[in-house]
């Protein structure tokens, strides 16, 4: 076929488009390693043992960073503070997911929450106690960590929040 | 064109195996750019990355760099290249006249996975793979062999680069401390491991951990900044055809577009007299004979006969080079900083005298498929 011709329509490409095939791939990340700094999470972390939780806060702008960050996107800087923060938090957002057993092919409904802790500045992602109702959840609802029994110093150590009431002796302020 | 100037670098240190976590090393390249030129994150206002998704090992490698590299609330984008490539479009985003401030920074470790290995997907699945395991080093033999085979050049002198560019890494702090190799001599090299004959193990740029940033504005804003800004005079860039069977490998068409594309920017008619200095992207030894050919500084051939020592006449990565140490897609941009440190004079023990014109390059792909060169000026 000339060039000439081949430039009147497309159909000389389209007509090869049923010989193609498929082949499966695949990307072998186990070769790969991944480094990350430990020396701003360290302290957050060995809290977190002792059922207490505390944040970074940056001296620029004194925004309170719950998990720890490393850099203060907005100051640039390094957070270089550490504040004590309570246990007790808030519902900032949620949205409820439909999660399928593959085995079983039950749906579960959980509700997943962007938890807001008294004494933060930012939220983080987390979900809530099995037993609370899906249609329960609003936002501001008041909830608490429920810490795992053993626990290992890593972020999972916070197993889910669990509710609590509005007028529960946890919301009050302690010293 | 309107002019832009290079206000501000930094580069961090080159380790084999850096006890640095991926962002904390990228923070220290971008903060350290603005310390040095005395600005604060609000002057920042696009930011140009270089990583590459494969070198990462996950998907859309700068989605998790946005606060560390000063893209926090910036008209923020990637180049999945070469450093050199994202300098190229840093550059254009400066002279689109929407920006007073680009920052650009580039880098990985390549202590976190195996550099060679992840090259060896670069060749054609359906045509080269099933056929012959070829990455880029195996390449870079194709090309050493045809570049020797076709000029009668000796693997001697192409040795010679590699005793040249370890001797200058030995003078400069930041290079490599395993390629700071003062008291090499031309058969160590050719008798270090073959890693493709005759590619041996020390004619290789050993892959590296680093990052590299750097600070580029417009004229009118390069000059509140620093009295001492690096004007890019000329870009060139081109692409070589994919597979290795469509290109002549014994030199390096797309260099030498490139080149020509530079020099008509910059005006230069007479490269190897008007150029005082050259930073190149020599990923193996004999790329840096071949790329000095083809940026006119000799004759096809002749690349070895040139005096590219720190004092010689034409002085070829007096830093180095990416013999010293080579941190995937930060190299590129290392080579225009040591050029920029050559033309600011702040090069140290291996400052060339008098630089005023220097060329920088980058390179990407298989047998350098890709190149870009910068004709810089010092102010």
């Amino acid at each position: 076929m000339s060039k000439m011709t081949q430039r009147k329509s497309l159909e000389y490409i389209k007509k090869d488009y049923k010989r193609t095939r498929t082949l499966p791939g695949s990307w072998y990340l186990a070769s790969y390693k991944f480094k990350f700094n430990i020396t701003h999470m360290k302290p957050f972390l060995e809290k977190l043992k002792e059922k207490k939780l505390i944040a970074n806060q940056c001296s620029s702008c004194n925004r309170v960073f719950f998990p720890p960050r490393l850099v203060c996107g907005k100051c640039f800087v390094k957070p270089d503070k550490w504040v004590d923060i309570r246990d007790t938090a808030s519902v900032s957002t949620y949205a409820i997911s439909y999660l399928k057993d593959p085995e079983t092919g039950e749906v579960q409904q959980r509700p997943m929450v962007l938890v807001h802790h008294d004494g933060a500045d930012t939220t983080s992602i987390a979900e809530l106690a099995p037993d609370v109702n899906v249609k329960d959840t609003y936002v501001g609802m008041p909830i608490k960590v429920h810490w795992r029994d053993e626990r290992t110093g890593g972020i999972m150590d916070i197993e889910y929040y669990d509710k609590v009431d509005d007028d529960s002796d946890d919301l009050r302020y302690k010293k | 064109m309107q002019k832009v100037g290079i206000v501000g670098y930094y580069q961090v240190k080159l380790y084999s195996d850096a006890n640095y976590g991926r962002y904390e090393m990228i923070f220290e390249a971008s903060r350290g750019a603005l310390d040095k030129a005395g600005l604060k994150k609000k002057d920042i206002s696009t930011v140009i990355s270089c990583t590459n998704d494969y070198y990462d090992g996950r998907t859309i490698s700068n989605c998790f760099t946005v606060e560390v590299g000063g893209g926090y609330m910036a008209d923020e984008s990637k180049v999945e290249m070469d450093g050199a490539h994202a300098v190229l479009y840093g550059l254009m985003r400066v002279l689109s006249g929407n920006h007073n401030l680009a920052v650009v920074w580039g880098g990985s470790m390549a202590s976190c996975y195996p550099y060679h290995a992840a090259r060896l997907y670069e060749t054609d699945p359906t045509w080269e793979r099933p056929l012959a395991y070829v990455n880029d080093i195996t390449s870079a033999g194709f090309q050493m062999r045809a570049y020797m085979e076709k000029y009668g050049v000796t693997a001697e002198e192409i040795a010679k680069v590699v005793v040249k560019n370890k001797k200058n890494a030995a003078k400069n702090p930041l290079a490599l401390e395993e390629a700071q190799l003062a008291n090499l001599s031309v058969k160590d090299v050719l008798n270090s491991g073959i890693y493709a004959d005759p590619v041996t193990e020390l004619m290789v740029a050993p892959p590296c951990d680093s990052v590299a940033a750097l600070l580029l504005a417009p004229e009118k804003q390069a000059l509140k900044i620093t009295d001492k800004p690096v004007w890019i005079k000329g870009v060139g860039y081109n692409q070589d055809a994919y597979y290795l069977g469509d290109r002549d490998l014994s030199g390096c068409k797309s260099m030498n577009l490139a080149a020509k594309m530079a020099y008509s920017a910059a005006g230069i008619k007479d490269p190897s007299s008007e150029i005082d200095v050259a930073e190149l992207f020599e990923a193996y030894a004999h790329e840096e004979l071949i790329f000095a050919e083809e940026l006119g500084f000799a004759d096809k051939g002749k690349g070895a006969e040139i005096n590219s020592a720190i004092n010689g006449d034409l002085p070829i990565n007096p830093s180095g080079g990416a013999l010293g140490g080579n941190p995937p897609c930060g190299t590129g941009l290392i080579r225009v900083i040591e050029a920029v440190k050559q033309l600011t004079g702040e090069a140290g023990e291996y400052q060339v005298k008098g630089a005023k014109k220097a060329v920088a390059s980058g390179q990407i792909g298989m047998c350098a498929q890709n190149n870009i060169l910068y004709v810089l000026e010092g102010n």
